[in-house]
C-alpha cells in the first residue's frame, strides 16, 4: 500500500482540471484505492463540474448505440444529428447498397464481354442507380415519417437535398470503384457521371410536383428508351461524347435553377 | 389557440371543407364527424401541412401563411397513419423527430427525448426496435413525439383507431393527462372517446361545423327523443339485447323514455347521413 497522499494544492489543481494528463491519470489511479484522498478532494470539486460530468456519463450510458451506417458517418466527421437524418434513408442502408453493387457488378461483367453493346450497358445502368436511390429517399412513400416531418420546422427541401447528395455520392463512389476496378482506367469508364447528375436533378425537380417514385421511374424509363433508340442500329458511345456531356451539364444547370425556384413545394 | 372562419378546401370538384367556422381553446377538443366529413383535411390544415383555399385561420395567435415556422415550433402532430422507420429503436425515432424540431444540441436533445419517452411510459422499451412493439405501444410512441419541446397545441388524428379496449383506456388516461395544461385537438368518429375525454366538441358534417359546444350539450340535444319500444320507429332504430328497439326521434306508441348519450345527440345532428349509413 502506498504511503503517498495528495496535499491540498494538488487536490485543488486536480479539481480545477489544471494537471497534465499523465499526472491526472496517476492521481485518478490513486483515488480509486484511497478513501482519505477522496474525502480530501470531494469538497473541492465544483458542483457544476460534477453535474456536467455526470450528465455526460448518463447520456453515454443511456443512449442506444447507433447503427453501423450512422457510426460510419460520424467517424468521417458528419454531425450526429445529420447522421441520424441520413440514417433514416432507405437507399443509404446496407440492403440497398448491396443490391446496387450486384446490379453494377453484372453490368460491369456484361460490359467486359465483346458484345456490340460493350461499355454502353455499364454507362447506361450507372446513372439509373442514383435516380432510383433518390426517388425512394424522401416523399410520402419513401420516408415513413414524412407527414410528421411536414409539420416540423426543419426544412423538407434541405432534408431532401441532403439525402439526394448522400445517395448520389454513395452510388457514384460505388460505380466509380466498380468501373475503374473492372473496366480499366480510361476516362470513358466515368462518362456516366454527368448523366447521373442530370437525371437525378431532373428527378428532383419533377418531384416538386409529382410523387418522387413515379418521377424516378419515368426518368429512368425515358433514359433507357433514349439510349436504346439512339443505339439500336449502330451502338456507339456518342451519347457520352463531348456534345452529350455538354447537354447533360445544361440539363443539370436548368434543373438546379428550377429546383431552387420550386423549393417551397417540398414543404 | 385556434380561430377559424369560413375555411374552404377543394379537391377537384369536391369540397372537403365548406366554409368551416369554429374556435378552440385550452383543454381537449374533439372533432367528431363521419368518414369524409373533412376531419383529416382540417387536422392537416391546423398542422400547417395544408393551406386553406379560402377563409381565415389563426393558430396560436399567428397567421400560418406568414408564420408557419413559428407555429410549427409550438405544435405537436400525430397523423392518422403515422409512419415509423421500423428499423429504428424507440429512442432513435423520437430523437429523429427531435432533430426535425430543430433540437440540435445533442445532450439537451437526448434529455428531452428521454423525458417524453418516460411521460408516455415507454422507458422500459426505449432500446427496442419499433417493429417489435405492439399497436398500443406504437400509438404511445406517436404521442411521445408530439410532446417534444412541450408544445402548446397538440393535434391527434384518429388516435384510438385499432386499439383494443384496455389500450384505449390507457390512451385516454394519457391524453387527459397531456391535455391538462395545453390545447389538444383530436379527431375521431368514436363518441365514447369524446364523452370520456373532451371538454369541448366540434361536429363536422360535409365540411361544415354543425355543432360546437360541450359533450353534455350534445347529449342534451337528444333529451326526450330517445325511446325504448316493442316496434321499430324514429330516424334511427336498433334492437337491443333485451329485445326492445332503441329509437331516436319522435316517440312511438307505448314507448318508454330512455336516458340519452352523446352518441344519440351526435346521431340526431347527423340526421339523414346517419340514417343512410345505418341503412
Amino acid at each position: 500500500m502506498s504511503t503517498w497522499h495528495m496535499d491540498d494544492g494538488l487536490a485543488v489543481r486536480y479539481a480545477d482540471g489544471e494537471l497534465n494528463p499523465t499526472l491526472a491519470a496517476s492521481v485518478e489511479a490513486h483515488l480509486l484505492a484511497c478513501d482519505r484522498c477522496r474525502s480530501l478532494l470531494a469538497p473541492r470539486v465544483p458542483r457544476s463540474r460534477l453535474d456536467r460530468v455526470w450528465a455526460e456519463v448518463a447520456d453515454a450510458v443511456d443512449t442506444p448505440t447507433p447503427g453501423p451506417f450512422e457510426q460510419l458517418l460520424r467517424a468521417i466527421g458528419v454531425h450526429d444529428h445529420t447522421a441520424r437524418l441520413l440514417g433514416a434513408t432507405h437507399s443509404l442502408r446496407l440492403p440497398w447498397i448491396a443490391a446496387s453493387t450486384v446490379a453494377l457488378l453484372f453490368a460491369a461483367l456484361a460490359s467486359g464481354e465483346t458484345t456490340r453493346w460493350g461499355l454502353l450497358s455499364y454507362l447506361t445502368l450507372a446513372p439509373i442507380l442514383p435516380v432510383a436511390g433518390v426517388a425512394v429517399a424522401f416523399g410520402r412513400d419513401g420516408d415513413p415519417a414524412h407527414e410528421i416531418g411536414l409539420a416540423a420546422p426543419y426544412s423538407m427541401f434541405r432534408l431532401m437535398l441532403m439525402r439526394a447528395a448522400a445517395v448520389l455520392t454513395s452510388s457514384s463512389a460505388l460505380a466509380l470503384v466498380m468501373g475503374l476496378g473492372l473496366l480499366g482506367d480510361d476516362w470513358t469508364v466515368a462518362a456516366w457521371l454527368l448523366p447521373s447528375l442530370a437525371l437525378t436533378s431532373l428527378t428532383l425537380v419533377l418531384s416538386s410536383r409529382f410523387d418522387p417514385r413515379h418521377c424516378g421511374a419515368a426518368v429512368a424509363a425515358t433514359w433507357l428508351v433514349v439510349v436504346v433508340a439512339t443505339n439500336l442500329r449502330e451502338p456507339s458511345l456518342a451519347m457520352f461524347g463531348g456534345a452529350g456531356q455538354a447537354g447533360y451539364l445544361a440539363i443539370t444547370f436548368v434543373s438546379g435553377v428550377l429546383l431552387i425556384a420550386r423549393r417551397r413545394e417540398f414543404s | 389557440m385556434i380561430e377559424a372562419a369560413g375555411l374552404v378546401k377543394t379537391y377537384g370538384r369536391g369540397r372537403a371543407l365548406d366554409g368551416l367556422t369554429f374556435t378552440v381553446g385550452k383543454g381537449v377538443t374533439g372533432l367528431l364527424g363521419p368518414n369524409g366529413a373533412g376531419k383529416t383535411t382540417l387536422i392537416r390544415m391546423l398542422a400547417t401541412v395544408l393551406a386553406p383555399d379560402e377563409g381565415e385561420l389563426r393558430l396560436l395567435g399567428r397567421d400560418p401563411a406568414g408564420d408557419r415556422l413559428e407555429i410549427r415550433r409550438r405544435l405537436g402532430y400525430l397523423p392518422q397513419e403515422p409512419g415509423y422507420q421500423r428499423g429504428f429503436t424507440v429512442f432513435e425515432f423520437v430523437d429523429y423527430v427531435a432533430i426535425l424540431k430543430e433540437m440540435v444540441e445533442r445532450r439537451a436533445r437526448h434529455d428531452e427525448v428521454r423525458r417524453v419517452i418516460e411521460e408516455v411510459g415507454l422507458t422500459s422499451v426505449s432500446g427496442k426496435r419499433i417493429r417489435t412493439l405492439s399497436g398500443g405501444m406504437r400509438r404511445r410512441l406517436g404521442i411521445a413525439q408530439t410532446l417534444l419541446g412541450d408544445p402548446e397545441l397538440i393535434l391527434l388524428d384518429e388516435p384510438t383507431v385499432g386499439l383494443d379496449p384496455e389500450q384505449r383506456l390507457r390512451f385516454r388516461e394519457l391524453i387527459s393527462h397531456i391535455g391538462q395544461d395545453r390545447a389538444v385537438v383530436l379527431s375521431t368518429h368514436q363518441t365514447e372517446d369524446v364523452a370520456a375525454l373532451c371538454n369541448r366538441v366540434v361536429v363536422l358534417k360535409a365540411g361544415r361545423c354543425v355543432f360546437e359546444g360541450t359533450p353534455e350539450e350534445i347529449r342534451a340535444l337528444a333529451e326526450g327523443r330517445v325511446w325504448f319500444s316493442a316496434e321499430k320507429s324514429g330516424v334511427l332504430s336498433w334492437r337491443t339485447g333485451d329485445g326492445l328497439f332503441r329509437n331516436i326521434g319522435p316517440a312511438p306508441e307505448g314507448a318508454r323514455l330512455a336516458e340519452p348519450t352523446v352518441e344519440d345527440g351526435y346521431l340526431l345532428l347527423l340526421g339523414g347521413t346517419a340514417a343512410e349509413a345505418a341503412a
